[in-house]
């Protein structure tokens, strides 16, 4: 198989540039990731991330002909040749697939990612009808792998103050989540015309999340709240 | 180390990504959008001359069936038509009507292509 993959090493090169590999894959190599292995033992400066190899840790998210998407659920065959890999768009690059995520986890710890309930915590735990815990389906399952934002084009023009689908769908999860006390200062937190107001309904987050979830739905159950919020 | 951060270069070239349909219906409303407030002033002008008189109605005339000017005119119809559907898809959409993807997509599609037919429409007219 034929393979188009950006190359940008920062101690020797000035501008990233395009290289082509030819791979001949064996038996085994079902994913677009295991090709990636196996070319790394042809030409061991080929830098890219990936833990899992099942779509769990979120690593390997990069570009694969002009769709974001995770290398290791990414099957080999249907892939169009020569197959094109570039990073994350619009992310800084650190070096060849490797993006520098600071500012995509900056959003995400923006808004606080963790349950907050100031009430005394019962004996045991704080339950959860089978119907409240419902409400966190299609929410909690999200890997932060980036390729939502990073195929946001409000993202791209507003890296810095747009918090981006991955962290508004996580905002929402922690909104929804019966458990939690703190959902009036969350929804003010995110009334802001960067914020969350920089989504234009444009899906594409919606359209390559590995995991089939859908942050513009959750953006859109957001905005809902806050108009319930101010009536 | 932060002079290298700083340095370091995005991948961001649009003609290399593929835009899904949903995109690709936004950026034909934010184009289309441009397009019109830029030939509002032309086109209110026009009004204007064409009511003056009949003979400047007519000079208008001329001036418009020239086949080149024809394909301006279905540029604006088809500006005018994918502004109106694409906005009221997104009008729709915001209050979550036909938000699934499944149905944006759809949604997207049938907004690019009615447009297209409309100005198609519009340009054999005015060239026939
Ligand atoms: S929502 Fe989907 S695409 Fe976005 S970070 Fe989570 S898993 Fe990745
Ligand atoms: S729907 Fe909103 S968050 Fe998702 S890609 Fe579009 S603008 Fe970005
Ligand atoms: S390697 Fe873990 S998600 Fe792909």
């Amino acid at each position: 198989m034929r393979l188009s993959i950006y190359r940008f090493n920062p101690e020797t090169d000035l501008k990233p540039r395009m290289q082509d590999y030819e791979l001949a894959p064996e038996a085994g190599d079902k994913k677009l990731l295991d090709a990636l292995m196996r070319l790394k033992t042809i030409d061991d400066s080929l830098s890219f991330r990936r833990s899992c190899r099942e779509g769990v840790c979120g690593s390997d998210a990069m570009n694969i002909n002009g769709r974001n998407g995770l290398a290791c659920l990414t099957p080999l065959v249907g892939l169009k040749e020569p197959v094109v890999l570039r990073p994350l768009p619009g992310f800084p690059v650190i070096r060849d697939l490797i993006v520098d995520m600071t500012q995509f986890f900056a959003h995400y710890h923006s808004i606080k990612p963790y349950l907050i309930n100031d009430t005394v915590p019962p004996e045991r735990e704080r339950l959860q009808s089978p119907a409240e815990r419902e409400k966190l389906n299609g929410l909690y399952e999200c890997i932060l792998c980036a390729c939502c934002s990073s195929f946001c084009p409000s993202f791209w023009w507003n890296p810095d103050k747009f918090i981006g689908p991955a962290g508004l769908l996580q905002a929402y999860r922690f909104i929804s989540d019966s458990r939690d006390t703190a959902t009036a200062e969350r929804l003010a937190y995110l009334d802001d015309v960067y914020r969350l107001f920089r989504c234009r309904t444009i899906m594409n987050c919606t359209e390559v999340c590995p995991k089939g979830l859908s942050p513009s739905h959750a953006i859109e159950r957001i905005r809902q709240a806050l108009v319930r919020e101010s009536s | 180390m932060r002079a290298r951060v700083e340095a370091a270069p995005k991948f961001l070239n649009l003609l290399q990504i593929r835009f899904p349909i949903g995109a690709i219906a936004s950026i034909g409303h934010r184009i289309s959008g441009v397009l019109l407030v830029l030939s509002l002033p032309l086109l209110a002008l026009a009004l204007d001359r064409s009511l003056h008189s009949e003979a400047e109605f007519a000079v208008l005339r001329d001036l418009v069936s020239a086949p080149w000017r024809a394909v301006l005119l279905a540029l604006l119809v088809w500006a005018a038509t994918h502004h109106l559907l694409a906005g009221i898809r997104h009008l729709l959409m915001d209050v979550g009507i036909g938000s699934g993807l499944s149905q944006a997509r759809t949604s997207a599609w049938a907004a690019i292509v009615a447009a297209a037919i409309v100005a198609l429409i519009a340009a054999a007219r005015w060239l026939a």
